[in-house]
């Protein structure tokens, strides 16, 4: 964390020690609310949606995998493909007009302008996947520079998997375009590697897989909230303003 | 087995439809007769059904028009799979259920391990495979590859009463389609082509056409769609980038074993962010970050013994 020079004054370090005495004395911890129980809902749905879409996907994508299934269980995998597929297209839609402040709110995140620190946060990144323990980040808003990249991708290639799942639907049940349709076949498939790989990487930092990133999973997968250190550590700017504006900060 | 081919020769071809018949017959496909009786009013051709569907895996094409020698051409045409030496159909075919019988070259089907993904239908330069939605499978010809195996021809060229079905040796087919072809050109069918010779590869169904390619229905320099090429490109390309992604997060994580962090704490009211157990102020206020990229890389990093100092 960067801190250039700072010397506090004999009366801010006298308050910052009885300040971090009483906090030691409370024993209580900081969390601010990061995601509302309908972001997780959704969110947990989706992304069995998309594990069991990848699966079955896979039996089709993979001829070793098709042959060694067999074409019955191959063909209920393409059938549940189909049903699943559904389930991730509507679930995030039905989530998206019930919340459209919501959605206001993670897409001006994801298009938002980048500052110095997200430029650095983001050169910084690849080295600090490998050297997490010597390479400290800048500070980062509600969304980091590559979460709003990463994040930008899994938005984009969920969408692309969809719009182009509908198409493959259509295109062989009740419509023929075969030339249309190899081309969809492709860009499913293009969909698909973004997935594998933004995916994979999604999972191993959220999923707290990572150590530095180790708790993340609550906020998905708990109770939707970051603790103070961790959101100061992840998001410095963004939790310092939730810290200070105390709206979404639980004492527990 | 040399690769085989079969012959058609529509100049010799009377279009009475046998060949339909016999695939019909030996292949055990229904004919219903629903869509004649519903048609809404007489079509004016001879050609029915009027396309490949999950019961028909060839059909005889009618077209008329003016021109030629005789004042009218009329044209019969076949419209069946062409066996193409570089199939996409079996390119694309992830279930193994479209193969190339190796003794013919001919382009058959396993039902069996057929998983209805179409995606044969899709690469099929010539709009061939057809689903039959009540079998669950792709339905095309499969050039009666049974028949060839117990030394006969195909259904359809057994049954050919004018012979303008012949089955042989490819090289022996294509010689006489050029042969005849030639022929037809000298008695003044200037279009009269052998097609089939080059096409995708090299087609196992060779045709002479009397009157020219697109007369007789077929398809003008038929093209594999670029998609099929690249959506085979994608499985190795996804399965080595996966394979390098997942090792990178591994290594990552070897790495990161060991990592741990201090406590951090923010007082609002001095706007210092503090170590909880050095009681570091780790930074004051919320300011952008000051330190140059090298600075980040190697603060930390652990000295040599006896300092850096040579």
């Amino acid at each position: 964390m960067s801190n250039e020079a700072y010397v506090p004054t004999a009366a801010k370090a006298q308050a910052d020690e009885e300040y971090l005495r009483a906090r030691a004395a409370s024993g209580k911890e900081r969390f601010i609310k990061r995601h509302s129980l309908q972001a997780r809902i959704t969110h947990g749905v989706t992304i069995t949606c998309c594990l069991w879409l990848c699966v079955s996907g896979l039996f089709v994508f993979v001829p070793a995998l098709a042959q060694l299934a067999g074409p019955d269980v191959v063909f209920a995998l393409r059938m549940s493909h189909r049903v699943i597929g559904i389930a991730f297209i509507a679930v995030p839609l039905i989530s998206a007009i019930m919340a459209p402040k919501g959605v206001k709110h993670v897409f001006k995140n994801l298009f938002a302008a980048w500052d110095s620190d997200d430029r650095k946060w983001m050169i910084l990144f690849f080295p600090y996947l490998f050297m997490a323990k010597w390479i400290h980040m800048p500070d980062q808003h509600e969304l980091k520079s590559g979460q709003r990249f990463a994040d930008g991708m899994l938005w984009f290639s969920g969408a692309l998997m969809a719009v182009t799942g509908v198409v493959l639907l259509v295109g062989s049940t009740v419509a023929s375009f075969p030339a249309v349709y190899a081309v969809t076949l492709l860009l499913h498939d293009i969909g698909f590697f973004l997935i594998c790989v933004f995916g994979l990487a999604h999972i191993f930092l959220g999923a707290g897989i990572f150590q530095p990133y180790r708790g993340s999973a609550r906020l998905m997968f708990g109770d939707g909230m970051v603790s103070e250190s961790d959101a100061l550590y992840h998001w410095g700017h963004w939790a310092r303003e939730e810290l200070e504006s105390g709206k979404n900060v639980v004492e527990k | 087995m040399a690769e085989k081919a079969i012959l058609f020769d529509t100049s010799k071809c009377s279009g009475c439809k046998g060949c339909q018949a016999a695939c019909k017959s030996w292949n055990n496909l229904p004919s219903p007769t629903a869509l004649n009786a519903d048609a809404p009013s007489f079509t004016g051709t001879y050609q029915n059904p009027p396309d490949l569907n999950g019961m028909t895996r060839l059909i005889m094409t009618f077209a008329e028009e003016q021109g030629g020698p005789k004042g009218i051409k009329w044209a019969f045409g076949r419209r069946a799979c062409q066996h193409c030496a570089d199939a996409p159909c079996v390119t694309i075919c992830p279930a193994g259920a479209l193969f190339v019988d190796e003794a013919t070259g001919l382009v058959t089907t396993d039902d069996a391990k057929c998983i209805s993904c179409r995606y044969c239908a899709s690469a099929c330069p010539f709009d061939v495979p057809r689903y039959a939605g009540e079998r669950g499978v792709i339905n095309k010809c499969t050039g009666c590859v049974d028949r060839v195996a117990n030394g006969m021809a195909p259904a359809c060229v057994t049954t050919c009463q004018p012979g303008a079905l012949s089955f042989g040796d490819r090289d022996e087919m294509v010689a006489l389609a050029e042969e005849r072809a030639a022929v037809l050109r000298e008695r003044g069918f200037e279009d009269a082509v052998a097609y089939g010779v080059d096409e995708v590869g090299g087609l196992h169904v060779i045709q002479v056409l009397k009157y020219g390619t697109a007369a007789h229905g077929q398809v003008v320099d038929p093209a594999v769609n670029p998609a099929v090429a690249l959506t085979q490109i994608m499985k190795p390309v996804t399965g080595a980038v996966t394979g390098l992604t997942v090792a990178g997060l591994a290594a990552m994580f070897a790495l990161g074993v060991g990592y741990k962090r201090d406590k951090r704490v923010y007082n609002v009211e001095t706007g210092d962010t503090l170590d909880v157990e050095t009681h570091e102020v780790l930074k004051h206020g919320d300011g952008q970050d000051t330190e140059s990229i090298k600075e980040h890389i190697l603060e930390n990093l652990p000295r040599r013994k006896g300092g850096d100092h040579e």
